[in-house]
């Protein structure tokens, strides 16, 4: 009997081995190239979004608010760093591909920026600036809230009401509130309590301290770890601001120009913060200063 | 003879195959070398915008603002004594303001090009915070201001001036 077998030539064998393996090689290195250029896009997003604050910074204004509309469904995952000089504002992008999350590990940093917000998601962000002072001027922060997350101010006092009127941002509401909105309370129980009286804000039962309304905001649209890190990175700029009018009083007292305003203790105040519960102590000190420098000979800032 | 052709066909097979992955190695190696090269002009664009967007505000952040030192409260208004003070501090700035990002302040009028330092300032023309030559950069106007004694009184003696950003450029920098 004669035995039956599967006769392939050597010319089909090495097409069906070649052809197998340049099909692997195209598949792996597309699936790569793939990832490698989502990650680029990830990336180059979350440097533009920074980039794209630079105009919000305020210059006379006392707020201000703007949207931004990004082409895909994007996660935005903001993060503080700290250090022993300024700190760091992270940005780190996560987009909706094939109706997958992307998973991206490079992360944008700029030293120059306070965000604050809770990891927004959506196509369409709002951005609404505030100075923050303490004394002089410290800089700016940001707050970005996704436009389909609500935010429900409840009996606030007048000025901020009217504040949060005049940005006439969309999601942000004080009358005729979403069912599902986040409710900010400054009497009663709810989501977010402000004691607006004592200076802190009661969030996911932690007490966030602040000293004025940029940080009052801050401590709203932002979670607890994150707002003491930004507090700290705050203080950073802080001491590095006292020390350069330290300096400036000094330079300029050689043409006469007298202030005589104790900033190396306002200084040494800010950096010591260790958290926002003696933010008191640092907004005293800056209090005490600033009316000397309104009164002083020269004014510094 | 059978075995012998079946050796050269083997030796073929290999052949071809090193040649098939040498070929997809080098197209592989082309991509990638365009890709990091749109990259790098990617890179450089945000740090154009970067500069651009930041001229624009710069003069208003407070390590430059003139506050209320000058009377009311200005805009675009630099306040030349304190960026002398943040010149001689400079390196607690390193990329504040962006990556390599140098920033230099030009006076327009009465126009030269003596570089300030503690020595010679008031009677000079440049404050380069670096120290850095610039080479890629946007501007924009600005009165730059500063206390000055004439008889015995101490006056405000403000300037045109002109704010310049420079900025990285990625395309440059060598692999």
């Amino acid at each position: 009997m004669k035995k039956g077998y599967l006769q392939i030539s050597f010319t089909w064998l090495f097409a069906i081995i070649a052809g197998a393996f340049i099909l692997f090689l195209a598949i792996f290195m597309t699936s790569k190239l793939i990832g490698t250029e989502q990650v680029a896009l990830d990336a180059k997003t979350g440097k533009e979004i920074g980039v794209l604050l630079n105009p919000v910074e305020i210059g006379f204004e006392s707020a201000k608010s703007t949207i931004m509309t990004l082409p895909v469904e994007t996660r935005i995952n903001t993060k503080c760093e700290e250090d022993n000089k300024f700190g760091g504002q992270i940005i780190n992008l996560s987009q909706k591909s094939f109706g997958k999350w992307t998973n991206t590990d490079i992360k944008v940093r700029f030293i120059n920026k306070y965000i604050f917000s809770e990891n927004p998601e959506g196509k369409s962000f709002y951005i609404f600036a505030k100075p923050f002072e303490l004394g002089f001027k410290v800089t700016d922060l940001i707050y970005m809230t996704s436009s389909e997350k609500e935010y429900c101010f409840k009996n606030a006092p007048e000025d901020i009401e009217e504040e949060i009127e005049f940005l006439n941002q969309k999601n942000l509401v004080t009358e005729n509130c979403r069912e599902d909105s986040v409710e900010i309370c400054f009497s009663g129980s709810c989501d977010i309590e402000v004691n607006y009286n004592s200076k802190y804000v009661m969030k996911d039962g932690s007490k966030m301290y602040f000293n004025d309304d940029s940080l009052m905001y801050a401590a709203i649209f932002s979670d607890s770890g994150d707002y003491e890190c930004q507090v700290k990175r705050l203080m950073q700029r802080v001491a590095n601001l006292a020390l350069l009018y330290e300096d400036k009083a000094n330079f300029v007292s050689n043409v006469g120009c007298n202030s005589n305003l104790n900033l190396l203790k306002l200084k040494n105040t800010a950096e010591s913060l260790g958290s926002s519960a003696n933010l008191k102590l640092v907004s005293d000190t800056a209090d005490e200063i600033n009316d000397l420098n309104n009164f002083a000979e020269c004014r510094l800032w | 003879m059978i075995n012998k052709r079946a050796q050269l066909k083997i030796q073929q097979m290999v052949f071809m195959l090193l040649a098939v992955t040498l070929f997809f190695v080098l197209v592989g190696m082309l991509v990638l070398t365009l890709k990091f090269s749109g990259l790098k002009e990617s890179a450089t664009e945000l740090e154009e915008k970067n500069a651009m967007l930041l001229v624009t505000r710069i003069a208003n952040s407070p390590e430059f603002s003139c506050g209320k030192s000058f009377g009311n409260l200005k805009t675009n208004c630099i306040d030349a004594d304190k960026v002398m003070m943040l010149k001689t501090n400079i390196d607690e700035y390193d990329n504040f303001w962006g990556r390599e990002t140098n920033i230099e302040i030009m006076k327009i009028y009465p126009e030269g090009d003596v570089i300030c330092t503690l020595g010679n300032y008031p009677d000079c023309h440049i404050i380069n915070l670096q120290s850095k030559e610039i080479h890629i950069e946007h501007s924009n106007f600005v009165s730059l201001c500063r206390k000055d004694l004439i008889n015995g009184e101490v006056y405000d003696k403000c300037e045109l001036a002109k704010i310049l950003v420079s900025y990285k450029d990625w395309q440059e920098v060598q692999e």
